[in-house]
């Protein structure tokens, strides 16, 4: 190649290049550094006088009790959904791919419905199952008391509300993840499994040993959509549901960056929570990352 | 190669397209309103009185004014449409947003001072009449917090529809059990063992936002108006000391009463099952605005049943104070045409503006507007004339501290006090943090 082709070559390169980039600096880049340039002043949110703090909201952020607490929530969610959503979405996944039984398309839609249905739907659909007297939950552990029980408090009990908004993130999130689940598992070669049923492996083993192993990258991949996923979802939830309460027992991490943004007035210390929201999630994948790291398997 | 310097120049020409239709919104606005006629901008809240009312009143005043063409921003939710617009620098010329907002809008223009002085609209004659505005709005409605932010007798704040507050009750309820309304909070709480008796819960409120209306009229009754001013400024003393100690614990025990399942429905999603609880003679007192009646007009509800509404009881007997819900009109600092946007807040004290704010329910403070009212309005605005003395304001603007919120703190830790998590005394410790901090 002469000098001109190469030269011809590398301007046809940039040019093809600079739509992506330039989008991406637009849409992308230029928001995230502003947001951690926006953190590092005291700003109501529209006045032009913006006062330079460097790093006080952090300081204030970290002796602030009702962060700790989103934060503390935040990370309940995140490690009871990742953990319960897992187990469940794999062994529904296996037992769809694996078992061959009547209505097996019909048990994967319907798993998957959660997903299509809105949050806010969602949301109504927990208020009328939690509802204190004429709830689908209580009304049924109504049959194991006398007629004076009063009830759970699902929504009310601030020890127990967290665990409630846990258990509808985890009912919406298990189909999505298993329909994943089951795409790698339909590419696992049958020989496997009955190379391993004839050396006399049982289901359960054939299980641990087979499809685990060979789903690995799948399962990683998900780990990391997990934190994202439950630190969106469980805002636009307690958003609809129960509005950070009863007194912020559900306040997750970007319901208190929202409040303190736009509700408390204090917007720079609302950007200062994203950088904390944005630093964590990316740590928090990488650490899963690295800890999960196995050598690939191929079959 | 020229085929891919075609494909390189036609990447680039779609990309530049892509940009450029993302800029060209603003373009085209700026030049329609360069023309001769006026476009006035008007963003207004539809609240529990509907979007009939606003619509009336923009057409009246574009028709009384040829060459204006109002455009009306109306929202249950105004804040998610117009904020960011705003944060883009896209201003209304004139704002209906009252404080006491969940997300605090008109807080956050009152912080960073992003208001036009309107003290000059008072001395506006009204569009269509001869009249001052000054002449026609009801006394006690200005120069207090809520129209005056800085207290430095500017006003900022223009007074729209007013509304007593105070507890909603069933009036059939009382009448069979032989139960005398309660004026003393002391006759309340007795009130409240009767109740008891029959399964009845003494209180109960839709989401703690509701309490504002009562503690206000209830530091009034503690200790006056000084007192409430005080308390609304922050002031040390006012809530650690002998009154504030008062209060809590007459709230405290108040809400302990209250029905079971109010705190599980004390959201923006169940809220009306707790309002529920009245309806059904489940609960006795709830404290509440007009609007309620509206809200749960299609509810089922027990046999009898008739909307009873009085004061929030005082502490001393015919000494009680009724706080006012009153939203307010502003304008922008940074809105494009002021002087049209002022005439337009003259003209809503017209008859004409007053009438069709009427139609749709909301009333506007000028005087003689209690002589127009429906049967039902005036058993709630007639609660004045029964020896309630009107309260108006709000805690006072303050710097926005990090992490500090006053209302989340007073309000918001109720359902801790209501279902047992918090005692009364932590909850006025934290009310107490709170003050000094917003004080400092």
């Amino acid at each position: 190649m002469n000098g001109h082709a190469k030269r011809t070559r590398s301007v046809f390169i940039t040019l093809a290049l600079a739509p992506a980039i330039i989008l991406m600096t637009i849409f992308m880049l230029y928001p995230v550094l502003s947001v951690f340039q926006m953190s590092l002043f005291r700003w109501g949110g529209y006045s032009a006088d913006k006062e330079f703090i460097g790093f006080a909201n952090f300081v204030t952020l970290s002796k602030d009790m009702n962060f700790i607490r989103s934060m503390q929530n935040t990370i309940l969610l995140i490690v009871l959904v990742t953990v319960v959503t897992l187990a469940f979405a794999l062994v529904f996944a296996a037992i769809l791919t694996r078992v061959k039984f009547l209505g097996v398309g019909l048990f994967r839609v319907i798993f998957y419905i959660p997903n299509i249905l809105s949050i806010v739907v969602i949301s109504a659909i927990f208020s009328a199952i939690y509802d204190p007297s004429q709830g689908l939950l209580n009304s049924v552990l109504r049959i194991f008391h006398a007629s004076s029980w009063q009830g759970v408090q699902w929504l009310g009990n601030e020890k127990l509300v967290i665990f409630s908004v846990a258990f509808a993130l985890i009912w919406q999130a298990i189909g999505y993840y298993m329909v994943m689940y089951m795409s790698a598992m339909a590419s696992i070669p049958e020989d496997l499994y009955e190379s391993a049923s004839l050396d006399g492996a049982s289901v359960l083993r054939q299980f641990f040993t087979i499809t685990i192993p060979l789903t690995w990258n799948t399962i990683r991949t998900t780990l990391t959509f997990f934190v994202i996923s439950t630190i969106n979802l469980s805002f636009l939830l307690v958003t609809a549901m129960t509005g950070g309460g009863p007194n912020g027992s559900t306040e997750v991490f970007l319901s208190y960056m929202y409040k303190q943004a736009n509700t408390n007035s204090a917007y720079g210390y609302g950007m200062a929570i994203g950088v904390v929201v944005f630093v964590f999630s990316f740590a928090l994948s990488a650490i899963l990352q690295a800890i999960t790291k196995r050598d690939v398997y191929e079959f | 190669m020229k085929k891919r310097w075609l494909l390189a120049a036609v990447v680039m020409a779609a990309s530049t397209a892509l940009l450029a239709a993302c800029g060209s919104n603003s373009g085209s606005g700026a030049n329609s309103s360069s023309s001769s006629s006026k476009t006035l901008n008007v963003a207004a809240l539809e609240g529990g009185y509907g979007s009939a009312a606003w619509k009336a009143v923009v057409k009246d005043f574009g028709a009384a004014n040829p060459g204006v063409k109002v455009k009306l921003t109306i929202d249950k939710k105004l804040e998610s449409v117009v904020s960011p617009k705003m944060k883009a620098g896209d201003y209304p010329d004139v704002v209906h947003l009252a404080t006491g907002r969940p997300d605090a809008l008109t807080e956050t223009m009152i912080k960073s001072k992003g208001m036009e002085d309107l003290s000059d609209v008072k001395d506006m004659t009204i569009p269509g009449e001869k009249k001052k505005v000054s002449d026609v709005l009801m006394p006690g409605f200005d120069g207090t917090l809520a129209t005056e932010p800085y207290a430095d007798g500017k006003t900022y704040m223009m007074p729209m529809f007013y509304a007593p507050t105070g507890f909603f009750y069933n009036a059939t309820l009382l009448k069979d059990n032989g139960w005398a309304v309660p004026k003393t909070m002391d006759e309340l709480m007795a009130l409240g063992k009767k109740a008891e008796a029959k399964g009845i819960a003494l209180f109960t409120y839709p989401t703690t936002g509701y309490l504002d209306s009562m503690t206000y009229s209830l530091l009034a009754d503690i200790g006056g108006k000084k007192y409430f001013n005080d308390a609304m400024g922050y002031n040390h003393d006012a809530w650690a000391g002998k009154e504030g100690t008062q209060y809590f614990n007459l709230v405290g025990n108040l809400v302990k009463q209250s029905a079971k399942t109010t705190v599980a429905n004390a959201n923006n999603e169940n809220f009306r099952k707790n309002q529920q609880l009245i309806l059904d003679n489940k609960a006795v007192f709830m404290p509440n605005g007009t609007w309620v009646t509206s809200e749960m007009k299609d509810a089922p509800r027990a046999k009898g049943f008739k909307w009873g509404f009085m004061a929030v009881p005082g502490v001393k007997a015919d000494d009680q104070y009724a706080y006012t819900y009153f939203e307010q009109i502003w304008v922008p600092k940074k809105a494009k045409n002021k002087a049209l946007a002022k005439k337009f807040i003259a003209f809503m004290y017209s008859d004409k503006a007053t009438k069709d704010f009427l139609k749709g329910g909301a009333v506007q403070p000028v005087k003689d507007v209690t002589k127009q009212l429906d049967a039902e309005q005036k058993t709630f605005y007639s609660v004045y004339d029964n020896g309630a003395k009107v309260l108006v304001g709000s805690f006072q603007n303050a710097k926005a501290v990090e992490g500090v919120n006053m209302t989340d703190t007073l309000f918001g830790e109720i359902t801790s006090v209501t279902n047992g998590t918090k005692s009364i005394s932590q909850w006025q410790q934290d009310v107490v943090k709170a003050a000094d901090q917003l004080r400092e």
